[in-house]
């Protein structure tokens, strides 16, 4: 029966796609507002429940409430909206988690009472009810305690997420497992610096010295090996380049290192970002690479970002080598200079002829 | 400038819109911001990069705006709402309520209403006469049509008139035909000729009726018009002080006191313009105040000193006659183009290659894809030009255009995307600063609707872009394009057109982001990040209450005019502008200009109790200066002065706007009516009915001079009760049956006695019936029923003048009808039983309630003035 209802459904939204386009010249937008204006007038059609009206009234209670800042009111709000699970509307059902994880979590940041432990509780029962929606709770989750210092819990939060897999492994649950794994690799690069900081304090020749050394190596190695998947993605990753180019310097791996940051900088598929271009400028003058492969990096960055504070560097390497360029770029400005000249004589000409008293 | 060391993760696919493959990475939620992960350093969590404010709140000291300036004069009617454009009771068995346009009511009420437009040029093909097929045997008379007949019969409608209201009134209204009074000619007619006309007359304007309604529905869903909002602060000589700009046509100097209520200067200065404004820009450029305004067909540029009134530097005339190269970038015609689609934007100069004979430029792009650079000094100047959408093809002709940090750099901007234009280069070269697709996670059917450019001039923030779609604000950073730099879902109930950057309360805190929903739906973000670190949320966004919310404001009024003033206030927004914070005092002073051209302000304080108050000294600040800000805000409570000040403006509005709307003549043909009466056109008396019908007004008794009027009105007789009064007395007490009896004996008994004198009595028997109808009403508002009961319960003179009877029994006859359905429903009120009171009684509290279901029915029965006027004679 309720198969058979799906089926229904489905048909009348699909029919519904296709007509939509008669009304508006442009079919293809849609205005959120349009059902609240449709409902000012009875356009018959079924009538909606009593359930479906409560929640929807019941969900705008909650988002005036949350943006009047009123977090109490909102929660309680919340307790009567928790009837959304049992929706006997398929698609309503399903997105139900996802809205109650966003407000919940919301409500749950802001609300003067509510401290980690209601959050985590919340967190562990969501994570639960929408299956789909168990990476990207796990993951906001583990940013939740990171932000409240608590690395160790959100490190096994993580671990806990990056051996869960759902059903087939899709294109999107892939991308989410590398993300996880990814801020995994992060958190273990803390513990990394942490002890290379604690390692800078001690003496080589210690006992102490060799043991934290191996810890450390062994750590670089399964940060490596979570963070790179991840690099594979196009995608802004600059905390995890850094980081991990940070680590394989530290190991004496250049190759790797100028690998990974000329991919992210060049890779067709990565959108432009100015960070890449800069991460690997600043490798490369660590290894005192030569000008030429300098000023090229710069001339890229010149091109996003023109008022980088990098371009005085730019500016002294290409006056340095007497590069053409340059000196093409300084003609250029020399000729609109002159025009401007130009041009400002002639109106203090007109202008003297107009009013003679006014002397040039 | 520093670009941010470094971004916030996030994942970038390359798509089109709606890819539900990916995941959204951003989550929508404001304090995802404030997790990310704090770069290289192991994180410090006792002292994050950013400061996160949980308190941070603009805190609105009056539950809602308040009306800073009189009502505009200018009337203002509503404009179109859902009822009048859609289908009402669509199809059942629906999934959901469909948008489905009411051509068939629009086309009925266009051809009663203009019938003569929509069947004239049929009626001018017709010849004199017509013959109607028919049987052999019918005579000529049967069969032939005199058209000149038909068409005096047809001109002694005039539809929509008062019968028609009350008549609809009583029944279902709009379901009933004007028409009431046809004659047979006109009814063989019009089912002869029904086919004909209605096929040709729907086939002709049906099409464009629908193309018409679809367009003010779409306009109602969003109006692009006014993108961009057609209000401006211009600062003034201090930081407390400037000037509104906004089109009634003003300048509006106001000043802002330590309690933060805004003073207006006495006289405003006007500019006399042709056309409505669309859009008002103001920028300043090295201490030089600019303001631009878009209109229909102009585009005028002025500048602002300090003191003074602004001094036009030039106005660019739009013209249709246009040739060469500024037709190809005017194509007017006025069908291909829109002008509203004309955007300016005031140059904001970068101020290291700003030009000292350039103070200012304006960027115009028009509905065909053309963009143009326009100074005073150089005139408009092609930029760029594309008809096609940036990333995908929509129907929607809407430009925009607007500067970048880089003062070369322009942004050409549609629904689909945003592109960067740098005009030295050649023409066609650029980059997509944001795409609708799957860069930035757009939702299945967004689309661009404003977008604009944050930055400011001098300073050395980060060269951020706003962009508004249906859905969520994205703001983009033009160094990283494609990659939105914030993502959130401002989730409001109509299109945000106006946005505005404000500095911050002082140092250190965010800078307020305004986002204005033409509904009137406000929201505040706190965006924070300058150089090095990123923009982010500083904190929950919040809403700031609209103009409706201040409805509670004024004093209650007569139902009427509380639905007039409730429209008023609902009037969709077109201008947003604020008087930004300053140093000394933090607070926002916030103005809305409505559509209906009336002026609102809303005071803000800053309430942030902690998180950022350790990082910067000034944070007693915002509780030192404003007077008010230590007490405990109560923020369902309005100030007398306030509600003072409200009451004010609703007694302005109202005197402004009369409440009776213009009076329609009556519809029925009186042709018909006074036909009989032709032969005694020689009669004043007919003649003054005929006036009287004719202009629609009420025939008194005074008119016609004939009654004296010297005596007192008897007062009514106990005996002659009405029927309906005795039976409901008698059911009361069961003893119906009985007086059923009674009643039929004395009925029949009656009938033969009186059936010889009948008709000599016949006149003040009606008269008398009259009176006896009348006195249920007489007691409910006995001073009211005067003028009614002196002309009419005088029997005395039947014989003298039997025409005038005649016409008075016709008269009372039609009014007594109608008046006797509304009394019969009316029955089941006991007004009966305070009935044999005298007339002289004074209104008591209760006979006012008593006549309050009366005094109901009167509006309704014709909505208009003298209708009025004419139940406060009967009842």
């Amino acid at each position: 029966m309720s198969k058979f209802h799906d089926e229904l459904t489905r048909l009348a939204v699909a029919e519904r796609d296709k007509r939509k386009g008669s009304v508006l010249s442009n079919p293809g937008m849609h205005f959120p507002w349009l059902q609240e204006r449709i409902e000012t007038v009875v356009t018959g059609g079924k009538k909606k429940r009593d359930f479906t009206q409560t929640t929807s009234v019941c969900l705008s209670f909650i988002q005036e409430a949350l943006l009047k800042h009123r977090w109490q009111q909102a929660a309680d709000y919340m307790h009567s909206y928790l009837q959304t699970l049992e929706d006997s509307d398929t698609f309503k059902r399903q997105a139900a988690p996802e809205i109650i994880w966003k407000l919940g979590s919301e409500i749950l940041f802001y609300h003067p009472k509510s401290n980690v432990e209601t959050f985590n509780n919340f967190a562990d029962r969501m994570k639960n009810i929408g299956v789909l929606n168990y990476l990207k709770i796990s993951l906001q989750h583990a940013l939740y305690l990171l932000h409240h210092g608590m690395l160790e819990d959100a490190n096994r939060n993580l671990t806990d997420a990056e051996a869960w897999r759902y059903g087939e492994k899709s294109s999107s649950q892939e991308v989410l497992i590398n993300l996880v794994q990814a801020y995994k690799g992060l958190l273990q690069y803390y513990t990394w610096s942490k002890k290379k900081k604690e390692l800078s304090e001690l003496d080589e020749d210690d006992y102490a010295y060799t043991a934290k050394s191996q810890n450390m190596l062994s750590q670089s190695c399964k940060t490596s090996a979570s963070i790179s998947a991840l690099l594979k993605t196009p995608g802004v990753w600059d905390p995890f380049v850094k980081s991990y180019v940070e680590m394989l310097e530290f190991y004496g791996d250049q190759d790797g290192a100028r690998e990974i940051l000329t991919n992210y900088a060049y890779d067709e598929k990565f959108p432009s970002n100015p960070n890449a271009h800069i991460y690997l400028y600043e490798f490369l003058k660590r290894e005192k690479a030569p000008r030429a492969k300098l000023i090229s990096v710069l001339k890229i960055l010149h091109g996003i970002v023109p008022s980088h504070p990098l371009m005085l560097e730019f500016h002294m390497m290409l006056r340095k080598s007497g590069c053409r360029y340059f000196r093409y770029i300084l003609k250029q400005d020399h000729e609109t200079l002159k025009k401007k000249i130009k041009r400002m004589k002639k109106s203090v000409k007109k202008y003297s002829i107009v009013n003679p008293g006014v002397r040039t | 400038m520093d670009f941010p060391r470094s971004l916030r993760p996030s994942l970038f696919m390359t798509g089109p819109l709606g890819m539900t493959d990916g995941p959204d990475l951003s989550f929508m939620c404001s304090w995802r911001d404030a997790l990310t992960m704090p770069g290289s350093q192991p994180p410090n969590c006792e002292d994050p990069t950013v400061p996160l404010v949980r308190n941070l709140l603009w805190e609105p000291t009056t539950p809602g705006p308040l009306p800073l300036l009189p009502p505009d004069p200018d009337p203002w009617e509503p404009g179109m709402t859902p009822q009048d454009l859609l289908f009402r009771g669509g199809h059942r068995y629906q999934f959901r309520p469909q948008v489905g346009l009411d051509v068939t009511e629009q086309l009925s009420r266009f051809l009663w209403d203009h019938g003569d437009i929509a069947f004239a040029p049929l009626g001018r093909l017709m010849l004199e006469n017509f013959r109607l097929e028919g049987n052999k045997g019918y005579s000529k008379k049967m069969t032939i049509v005199s058209v000149k007949r038909l068409l005096q019969d047809l001109g002694g409608h005039q539809p929509w008139g008062q019968v028609a209201s009350e008549k609809a009134a009583m029944d279902r209204p709009g379901w009933w035909c004007p028409w009431a009074f046809l004659s047979r000619r006109l009814r063989r007619f019009s089912i002869l000729g029904g086919p004909v006309l209605s096929r040709s007359v729907s086939m002709l304007l049906g099409r464009l009726l629908h193309e018409e309604l679809a367009l003010r529905w779409e306009q109602l869903l969003l109006d692009e018009a006014f993108t961009g909002g057609a209000l401006a602060w211009l600062p003034g000589r201090t930081a407390r002080v400037g000037q509104l700009v906004y089109p009634s046509g003003d300048f509006q100097e106001v000043s802002v006191n330590s309690g933060g209520n805004p003073r207006v200067f006495e006289d405003p200065g006007h500019i006399q313009l042709r056309g409505p404004v669309r859009q008002v820009v103001t920028s300043t450029v090295q201490g030089e105040t600019l303001l631009a305004v878009r209109s229909d067909y102009h585009c005028a540029m002025w500048k602002t000193d300090k003191q003074g009134p602004p001094a036009p530097l030039k106005v660019l005339q739009v013209e249709k006659g246009a040739t060469g190269v500024s037709l190809r970038c005017w194509p007017l015609d006025k069908d291909k183009v829109l002008e509203e689609g004309l955007g300016c934007w005031i140059l904001t100069q970068h101020p290291v290659s700003c030009s000292p004979h350039l103070p200012g430029e304006m960027a115009i792009c028009s509905r065909s894809g053309t963009v143009c650079l326009w100074t005073p000094q150089d005139g408009l100047q092609l930029v760029y030009k594309d008809p096609e959408t940036l990333v995908f093809r929509d129907p929607s002709p809407w430009r925009w255009a607007d500067f970048t940090a880089h003062p070369r750099v322009l942004t050409v901007g549609d629904r689909t995307g945003v592109k960067m234009v740098d005009i030295q280069g050649p023409p066609g070269c650029g980059l997509l600063l944001f795409r609708a697709g799957a860069e930035a996670a757009c939702q299945k059917g967004e689309r661009v609707l404003l977008a604009q450019y944050l930055g400011q001039p001098g300073t050395a923030c980060t060269p951020l872009h706003l962009i508004c779609t249906q859905f969520s604000i994205y703001l983009m950073d033009e160094r990283l394009p494609l990659v939105p730099m914030l993502k959130w879902d401002h989730g409001l109930q109509s299109s945000p057109l106006f946005a505005r950057l404000l500095p911050p309360a002082s140092p250190g805190f965010p800078r307020p982001l305004l986002l204005g929903g033409q509904g009137g739906q406000l929201q505040l973000l706190h965006i924070t990040g300058e150089g090095p670190s990123m923009p982010q949320l500083a904190g929950p966004p919040q809403s700031l209450p609209s103009v409706v919310d201040s409805l509670s404001a004024f004093p209650p009024l007569e139902p009427r005019r509380q639905q007039q003033l409730q429209e008023r206030l609902e009037a969709p927004v077109i201008g947003l502008a604020a008087a930004p914070p300053c140093a000394s005092v933090p607070a926002l002073l916030l103005f809305q200009l409505s559509a209906a051209g009336d002026v609102f302000y809303q005071h803000l304080r800053l309430r942030s109790a902690s998180g950022l108050g350790e990082g910067s000294p000034d944070h007693p600040a915002p509780e030192g200066p404003a007077p008010k800000a230590t007490a405990p805000m109560d923020q369902s409570s309005w100030t007398p002065q306030a509600s003072a000040r409200c009451s004010r403006w609703a007694e302005a509005l109202m005197e402004l706007s009369p409440t009776c709307p213009v009076w329609a003549a009556p519809t029925f043909s009186h042709r018909r009516f006074l036909g009989h009466m032709e032969q005694q056109k020689s009669q004043p008396m007919s003649q003054k009915l005929r006036a009287a019908m004719a202009k629609g007004q009420l025939l008194r008794p005074e008119d016609l001079g004939t009654l004296p009027r010297a005596e007192p009105p008897p007062a009514p007789q106990c005996s002659q009760q009405d029927e309906l009064t005795e039976r409901l007395a008698e059911s009361w007490e069961n003893g119906v049956a009985a007086w059923w009896k009674g009643h039929r004996g004395q009925t029949s008994g009656s009938q033969t006695q009186t059936k010889r004198p009948k008709r000599r009595t016949q006149l003040s028997s009606t008269f008398s019936s009259l009176t006896s109808y009348l006195d249920i009403p007489d007691t409910s508002s006995p001073s009211c029923s005067q003028n009614l009961s002196t002309s009419e319960a005088r029997p005395q003179p039947p014989r003298t003048q039997p025409s005038q009877e005649l016409t008075q029994e016709l008269w009372t006859e039609s009014v007594q009808r109608e008046r006797q359905q509304t009394l019969q429903d009316m029955a089941k009120l006991p007004l009966q039983k305070d009935t044999p009171g005298p007339v002289a009684t004074p209104p008591s509290q209760a006979s006012s309630l008593r006549a309050m279901p009366l005094r109901r029915q009167a509006p309704v029965l014709s909505g208009s003035h003298p209708p009025r006027k004419k139940s406060r004679m009967g009842f």
